[in-house]
């Protein structure tokens, strides 16, 4: 049966039996690069034009239609502007810093799809830290966009700069507990040890009413962190006109761009890995028969699949809710999801000791 | 305790307001049929307007050409941006006696926002909202109109 | 040379390199992003010697929590964004003995210390698509996340309970401390 796997064994194969090992370690890192590259290009391709879709039938639209059926090719032909356009630098900008921030955040975000585990036995790197290394990197990313905010000498940029940097500091908190409380059931912060222990049932489901609400929390909280709205004070287009990112125009704000909607996906992945299973098919229990049938979907798009439901429901967040104010936003955070997910983690830590969950 | 009941129906009030205004934009999403974009040009002959669509200010004219406007310059002192100016004329009536008419009702559509505001103020209902909308011309001249109909005159018992 | 050594002298450079730029730079939120980078480059050490839970909490700790809290601190004071003035001669010359003093005491710390050879083979080893199939990290050498926290909590010889409940005194007192500050004083007269 056809899997992307064995595909990558044969290629591991063939490389270390022909090549000299760090040749072949090389390479290997090359395609793993490229690959990485294609699949941004293609996630930013996809997403915006799902973003534009979505929210042009929440708002009871149509949404782009011109080019393409349906306006498919319509985010190719923005990229294709935004390619042709000048990359401006303002005079006054602190122009290294400028230049170097669209890439620092693109870097980080690339980073983070290290420990993701696409399908099965599909993954960069399945280091024994997984979740811990995701947060780690996570929190690199507020540097780049403080980066840009300071570096734009822009009064705009740099008080959203500042809203963001808040924002995904206090947030961080309560996304980190959401996380702990799944690693508390599996006992393990590798990926590929939280899929597996997902075997006979997804966590979101076998962790009771405790696995719900740490799922919740998670899905919020990494939406403040992701900078979309109802939590995109750091944008907040009528107060701000672009936030961070006022003065980037061209492929730079294009990184931007982009970077967002992979930090979107990548979240998502993350949620979907430590809720719903990752590639796991959809087990019940010791149903054998019906998780027989579940087996013959493809891994792969189990995966991609959940990833894309996820990110269907934070669009879905973005499209009906209005924007935060700046003390409602950390007054959420502080009084609601940290305490909550405190007390969450506490019934967890009790679930997982005498053994409760499924 | 109180202070804990709060915050316990806080989060689930909000939690169901959420709920609520994501069950509006879901059903939007599943509905294609809410949609209410218009394809113009693509659907010029089967395009529906609303009917409350404000697209310039006419003046309704009867059968007999004539009007329902006194001239008595309420729409002229409610519009916001002197779109309206009305020229008046004395017209003598049978009995000999003069009597205050409309002579030209001159409209900038150039200068209209469509506010609604003089179709409110008329106290005889004698202009109404069209639903035409292609106004562009070559020349910013054509855009003065003269609303009431050459040789039109005001309908019989209206005071 | 193999690729392994390479990526060391390539990390350090970068380290040595992001530092130096940091305590030379005029600039005051630009020396702020290269101690970043420096900081950065000493977490990716710690991946190329296979300690990832050490570089994960390095990043956690002071590129997530120090320098962030640096950059806001230098968001929020006046006329940051201005060159600085080039320090006083005496002043230069001090703050190079003191680096060099230090540097002095941690060569000699380093120095008195007897390594042992490796023996675990090269630390990359293969498999970066294939992961599930040979790259194996280094669990026996006792640095996996279970023997850490195992450790951190143990009260038998050898075991960081004590320091563990120290600091977490310490850090509530702090937290305490910042409530008070914060805290709105309600009038005596209300």
């Amino acid at each position: 049966m056809f899997s992307i796997e064995h595909i990558t064994h044969l290629i591991d194969a063939w490389l270390y039996g022909n090549l000299p090992p760090t040749l072949a370690l090389l390479i290997e890192c090359l395609i793993v690069g490229l690959a990485a590259i294609t699949l941004f290009a293609v996630l930013g391709l996809v997403l915006v034009l799902m973003e534009r879709k979505v929210s042009a039938h929440m708002q009871i639209r149509l949404g782009p239609n011109r080019v393409g059926p349906g306006g498919m090719f319509q985010t190719v032909a923005d990229t294709l502007k935004l390619a042709m356009k000048e990359g401006l630098t303002p005079d006054g900008a602190d122009k290294f810093l400028f230049n170097l921030a669209p890439y620092l955040v693109i870097v980080v975000s690339m980073m983070i799809l290290a420990p993701v585990a696409f399908a099965k036995g599909v993954q960069l790197w399945d280091l024994n830290i997984g979740v811990l290394y995701v947060t780690a990197i996570s929190s690199l990313s507020v540097i780049g966009i403080l980066m840009a905010g300071w570096a734009s000498n822009n009064k705009y940029s740099l008080l959203g700069a500042m809203r963001s940097g808040a924002q995904i500091v206090s947030y961080e908190l309560s996304a980190g507990m959401s996380l702990i409380s799944i690693v508390v059931l599996t006992g393990s912060l590798r990926i590929s040890d939280i899929i597996a222990s997902q075997q006979n049932g997804w966590w979101l489901f076998k962790g009771h009413i405790p696995a719900v609400i740490s799922f919740a929390i998670f899905i919020i909280a990494v939406t403040a962190e992701t900078n979309r709205a109802p939590f995109d004070l750091a944008e907040a287009e009528s107060e701000l006109t672009a936030g961070f990112h006022t003065e980037y125009s061209g492929m730079k704000f294009a990184l931007f761009f982009l970077a967002e909607y992979v930090n979107i996906f990548i979240v998502c992945a993350i949620a979907a890995t430590l809720f719903l299973g990752g590639w796991m098919p959809l087990h019940i229990g010791n149903w054998a028969g019906f998780n027989h049938v579940m087996d013959y979907i493809p891994s792969s798009i189990w995966f991609v699949g959940k990833v894309f439901s996820l990110i269907f429901l934070i669009m879905w967040f973005r499209w009906t809710f209005p924007r935060l104010r700046i003390d409602q936003l950390l007054r959420l955070e502080w009084k609601y999801l940290l305490p909550i997910s405190m007390l969450n983690l506490l019934l967890m830590t009790l679930i997982a000791i005498n053994g409760w969950h499924f | 305790m109180a202070f804990l009941n709060k915050y316990i129906s806080d989060v689930f009030g909000a939690v169901r307001s959420l709920l609520k205004g994501m069950r509006l934009t879901g059903y939007y999403f599943t509905h294609r049929r809410e949609i209410i974009t218009q394809q113009y040009p693509d659907n010029k002959e089967q395009m529906h307007l609303p009917e409350r669509f404000r697209g310039e200010v006419v003046m309704t004219h009867d059968a007999n050409n004539e009007h329902a406007c006194t001239g008595c310059t309420a729409c002229e002192l409610a519009c916001p941006n002197a779109t309206i100016k009305i020229i008046t004329k004395f017209d003598i009536s049978p009995e000999g006696k003069k009597k205050k008419a409309l002579d030209t009702f001159v409209y900038h559509l150039e200068l209209c926002t469509m506010c609604n505001l003089c179709i409110e103020a008329c106290p005889t209902d004698a202009i109404k909202m069209a639903q035409t909308f292609e106004h562009s011309v070559t020349d910013r001249s054509q855009l003065t109109k003269k609303l009431n109909k050459p040789g039109s005159k005001i309908r019989e018992g209206i005071e | 040379m193999s690729a392994s050594a390479l990526m060391f002298y390539i990390l350090s450079a970068f380290i040595l390199g992001a530092g130096l730029l940091a305590v030379t730079t005029r600039k005051i939120f630009r020396s702020a992003i290269w101690l970043l980078f420096s900081l950065t480059g000493i977490a990716g050490l710690y991946f190329w010697l296979q300690m990832e839970f050490v570089a994960a909490v390095q990043i956690v700790v002071y590129v997530g929590g120090i320098v962030v809290l640096i950059i806001f601190s230098i968001f929020l004071t006046q006329r940051s964004g201005m060159e600085l003035p080039v320090p006083a001669r005496g002043r230069i010359l001090f703050s190079a003995l003191a680096a060099l003093a230090g540097f002095a005491l941690a060569f000699t710390l380093i120095m008195g210390y007897h390594f042992q050879p490796w023996e675990g083979g090269a630390p990359l080893q293969g498999g970066m698509l294939a992961a599930g199939a040979a790259a194996g990290p280094v669990e026996a050498g006792g640095a996996s996340i279970g023997n850490i926290g195992t450790q951190l909590l143990s009260a038998d010889q050898g075991g960081y309970l004590l320091p563990f409940e120290v600091v977490s005194l310490l850090l509530l007192a702090a937290m305490i401390g910042c409530i008070v500050i914060a805290m709105k004083v309600k009038s005596a007269d209300k």
